[in-house]
């Protein structure tokens, strides 16, 4: 009992840490992962080989690999080509600009790290905003918006999406079939919503729409060969993923694979591609793996497993929206990584019992991936659209993602649950 | 330690004559002295002429290049500015204190020899470099070409390698 008191304490004292930003997530969580294994030892409950067996490595691995793509890609200026271009194309008209940069951005996050996209894109389009004399807010809010909802749709758009996977054992043509139906709809409604709530904004017509037309995409890209090699060896990478179940191969081992092919072909800087890996991520998730972990040697997810047993009393269908609706609050004012990592265990627990845990894996990406629309600090490409526009006239406040990026979180999540029951039979499959 | 070096000092090429701004004046009376005098760094001096810092050029014109600039790799491909070439600062930020946009000045003392003033402005990236007295009084300001024509005029006693 004392140990599964003080491993909760170690597990609620890391989240708030990595909550209140009193400390960097990476640093909370590996001295999270520390106490819980020097605690566990001491107890005698958790050692250092149970630790190193909670790390997912597969999870870590596909993470790596296509950190790797993104490193190599980052410089030679792919995502401000597409930005500029969008931006061309709209001939300045402000509703489609909108549309267009929200689904660049959305498409390249649903393949390839979206923090990294928004903060390629971001000043592209604050530069697009204010040649054009308008406000850069609702573009800047839209992407971040439509970027967390589109990336919801494939296994490597959204990093709760590897770990479901990873733990569920579902493939990249199972979120096909299952998210991308769900998150198509949810991604159209947000982008209507976007443009409503912003009606104002975008109701403004800029008087120079000609300056967008002598921007030059061409001249943003500084290696257009390293760009091109990079971009086959993606677009590669994703067709072998839809291969992925035939050819009884892990997601993991086609990242790195891409990610070894890509290096080899393009043969770039290995310490420059190196220091662009976000190795505190890496660190962070397996971090979090021991702590959690070390919660589930302690007995602490088993009690939890029967806690939620005990309540399984409404039909499964509705237990998967409360599941949705659960995951989703906390992913808006909580890292919704820890918060997957942490519920992992708790299905898989709830599936040793016997509950049929398919469609619930689902709820979980939904409920992730959505909520993290409702705050300003509901998911990292909140946060740096936010602190991006702090270089501008017309910050985004916190004030201003609840009142514009809450009711696109409630409207992905209702209609995620509404259609979750509707299509529950295809989420039991 | 003083450094008594003749010609080899700063004061001895600094110019003396310093246009300065008081720490109390608002941003908006420092442009007005750049662009009066067409001079890149104005130093900020207290009620007793001590030095406390320096407003440049550049710092005046980042209220109005936008900072998001920073963020991008490069602006080749912005072949027009557009709405941004109209973009001035707020008026409440022209009307702030100079003490909000100045930098911490680099100086030296009068009797600083002349390649230590040199090295200085090379590593400061600085075009003019402020010389104060042992009180720390502004005495003087020499720019790169004062330091390094008074540098260059020593070779004249440089013996020729040719008879």
């Amino acid at each position: 009992m004392i140990a599964q008191v003080i491993t909760t304490l170690i597990f609620l004292t890391s989240l708030w840490l990595i909550f209140s930003e009193k400390l960097n997530r990476a640093i909370a969580g590996l001295l999270g992962a520390v106490l819980m294994v020097g605690f566990g030892k001491f107890m005698h409950f958790y050692d250092k080989s149970q630790a190193i067996a909670a790390v997912d490595f597969n999870t870590l691995g596909l993470l790596l690999g296509m950190m790797i793509l993104v490193a190599l890609l980052e410089p030679t200026g792919f995502f401000q080509y597409l930005a500029v271009w969008a931006g061309r194309l709209s001939r300045g008209r402000p509703i489609v600009l909108l549309a267009l940069l929200g689904s660049v951005t959305t498409v390249i996050s649903m393949f390839l790290d979206n923090v990294t996209t928004v903060v390629l894109i971001a000043p592209v389009t604050i530069l697009i905003c204010e040649i054009l004399g308008i406000n850069p807010t609702p573009y800047l809010m839209a992407e971040a918006l439509l970027s967390d909802t589109g990336g919801v749709a494939t296994l490597v758009g959204d990093p709760p999406n590897v770990l479901i996977a990873s733990a569920a054992g579902f493939s990249f043509a199972d979120f096909l079939t299952h998210a991308l139906p769900i998150v198509a709809v949810a991604w159209i409604v947000a982008l209507g919503l976007v443009r409503y709530l912003f009606r104002r904004e975008l109701a403004i017509r800029p008087s120079n729409t000609e300056v967008v037309l002598k921007l030059n995409p061409r001249e943003t890209l500084e290696d257009p060969k390293t760009a091109g090699k990079a971009l086959v060896v993606l677009l590669g990478a994703i067709l072998v993923f839809f291969m992925e179940e035939p050819l009884g191969i892990h997601p993991a081992f086609i990242a790195l694979s891409a990610a070894a092919v890509a290096l080899t072909w393009i043969r770039p800087d290995i310490n420059g591609v190196l220091r662009r890996i976000e190795w505190s991520v890496l660190v962070f998730f397996a971090a979090l793996f021991v702590i959690v972990g070390g919660l589930e040697a302690s007995g602490v997810l088993s009690r939890f497993v029967n806690l939620i047993e005990n309540a399984y009393i409404i039909p499964p269908a509705l237990f998967g929206v409360v599941l949705l609706w659960f995951s989703a609050g906390l992913s808006a004012f909580v890292d919704n990584v820890p918060i997957t990592i942490a519920l992992i265990p708790v299905l898989q627990g709830l599936g040793a019992n016997g509950v049929d845990i398919q469609p619930l894996w689902w709820a979980l990406a939904f409920g992730t991936g959505f909520g993290g629309n409702g705050t300003i600090i509901g998911s990292t490409a909140n946060i740096v659209v936010a602190s991006i526009s702090e270089r501008t006239r017309t910050p985004i406040t916190a004030k201003l993602w609840n009142k514009r990026g809450l009711p696109v979180m409630l409207a992905t999540c209702t209609i995620a649950s509404v259609l979750y029951l509707f299509l529950y039979p295809l989420f039991t499959r | 330690m003083k450094i008594d070096g003749g010609d080899t000092v700063i004061k001895n090429c600094m110019k003396r004559h310093v246009i300065s701004i008081s720490a109390s004046a608002t941003i908006r009376q420092a442009a007005q002295l750049v662009e009066k005098h067409h001079i890149g760094v104005v130093p900020v001096v207290d009620d007793e002429d001590k030095l406390v810092g320096v407003i440049n050029l550049g710092d005046l014109l980042s209220l109005e290049l936008p900072d998001f600039f920073n963020l991008l790799p490069d602006l080749d491909f912005v072949h027009d500015f557009g709405a941004v070439e109209a973009t001035r600062p707020f008026p409440e930020q022209l009307d702030l204190s100079v003490t909000k946009l100045m930098q911490p000045a680099v100086y030296i003392e009068e009797t600083c020899g002349l390649l230590r003033a040199y090295a200085l402005m090379v590593k400061h990236d600085l075009q003019d470099l402020l010389v104060v007295s042992g009180d720390g009084s502004l005495v003087g300001i020499a720019s790169r070409v004062d330091i390094g024509a008074a540098i260059l005029s020593a070779w004249k006693t440089v013996a020729g390698s040719t008879p």
